[in-house]
């Protein structure tokens, strides 16, 4: 991407921070948001993260490798247990590099 | 619908809200601070993440400070490197931000009084953790003296303390080698995300079929894979949810 569409994307990401962030701010008073709704907005964005992180996970030169060879893989399964177990972003973010860094340098598989 | 402002005259409401209250701010900035390390850690690595995937330094302090939307931003880093169009960019980041609307909504009456350009500007900074925090001491939307004083105890070392570690992130991720993988903690700091917003079988369902989906759909052009996995996995989940209930009243012996 040119400069100027990076720039063109950076406005809009801050668009969408302010539609979704300041809307309700912006009516003001309570609004009911109905039901189906409500399971939509809740649903979405763990479905978005999942659709970002599992191509990243699973390609490798754009194709799908689901193997132990897959460090990015192993390191990304191996990240969510220890999340599950710990509840920390942080000890999960540095324990999941330290182990991808420790598969990667020593070509453990 | 309730208007919190009929109780009282608005002026009197307004000044109970927003009139300066030393105590609740400092209660806001003590409540605040156990998360403040965290804040600026998952700052520091998507810095670092928007310099590894090819941003120059000034296009991710940009990026930082106008958009101020971390997941968002991790979302829109893969789409930028690999030329997606802006709309889908747009879409994706709208997206990854509806949980914000369901915020926006808890919150904003708790301030209604307040002119349109301070609502604006405090929704704009009020991410995940001070929404939850502010909700867990002030649970009923009327009126009361230092709410807005509280929140900006909440808010702003947040907002500091994010940009803080996303610039520390930014000249950090400049000066490591692309070898070391750095960006590769963006990854792991989605999961992290991800994780706590997988509540319950519908949500686990519709993430299982997004990230499939989105393997599967990775060539279709303008990266349009990833709006499908999207939509494909919520309606798997509300499509659970619906029959979930529906088995539930079955076995009831409901209607």
């Amino acid at each position: 991407m040119s400069d100027w569409e990076i720039w063109l994307t950076i406005a809009v990401l801050a668009v969408a921070t302010a539609a979704t962030r300041s809307s309700f701010w912006l009516v003001g008073h309570h609004i009911n948001i109905p039901k189906r709704v409500q399971e939509m907005l809740r649903y979405a964005p763990a479905c978005a993260l999942a659709a970002i992180v599992a191509p990243d996970l699973m390609l490798v030169n754009g194709s799908p490798l689901l193997d132990l060879i897959n460090i990015k893989l192993l390191a990304g399964i191996v990240a969510t247990i220890f999340y599950l177990l710990r509840r920390n972003m942080l000890q999960t973010i540095l324990f999941g590099m330290g182990f991808y860094t420790l598969l990667r340098l020593m070509h453990v598989f | 619908m309730t208007e919190p402002s009929s109780a009282h005259p608005p002026d009197t409401s307004l000044c109970i809200v927003s009139a300066h209250h030393e105590a609740a701010w400092r209660a806001g900035l003590k409540a605040g601070t156990p998360t403040l390390f965290g804040i600026g850690a998952w700052g520091l690595v998507v810095g670092i993440a928007m310099v590894k995937s090819g941003l120059t330094v000034v296009q991710a302090l940009g990026m930082t400070l106008l958009v101020f939307a971390g997941s968002a931003q991790l979302a829109a880093l893969p789409l930028i490197a690999s030329h997606a169009p802006v709309w889908v960019i747009f879409l994706s980041a709208l997206t990854v931000n509806l949980r914000f609307v369901i915020f926006s909504a808890l919150l904003a009456p708790h301030f209604a009084q307040l002119p349109w350009r301070k609502r604006f500007a405090l929704g704009y900074v009020a991410g995940d953790m001070t929404v939850a925090l502010f909700l867990h001491k002030f649970p009923d939307p009327a009126p009361q003296p230092g709410k807005l004083s509280y929140l900006k105890g909440l808010t702003y070392p947040n907002w500091a303390a994010w940009q803080i570690g996303s610039i520390a992130g930014i000249f950090a991720g400049s000066a490591v080698p692309a070898e070391w993988g750095l960006g590769f903690a963006g990854t792991l700091a989605i999961i992290c995300v991800m994780v706590p917003l997988i509540v319950g079988r519908p949500a686990l369902c519709g993430v299982l079929v997004a990230g499939a989906v989105a393997v599967l759909a990775v060539g279709l052009p303008y990266k349009l894979g990833l709006l499908l996995a999207v939509l494909l996995g919520m309606l798997t989940a509300m499509a659970v949810e619906e029959g979930t209930e529906k088995w539930r009243q079955i076995y009831r012996g409901q209607p």
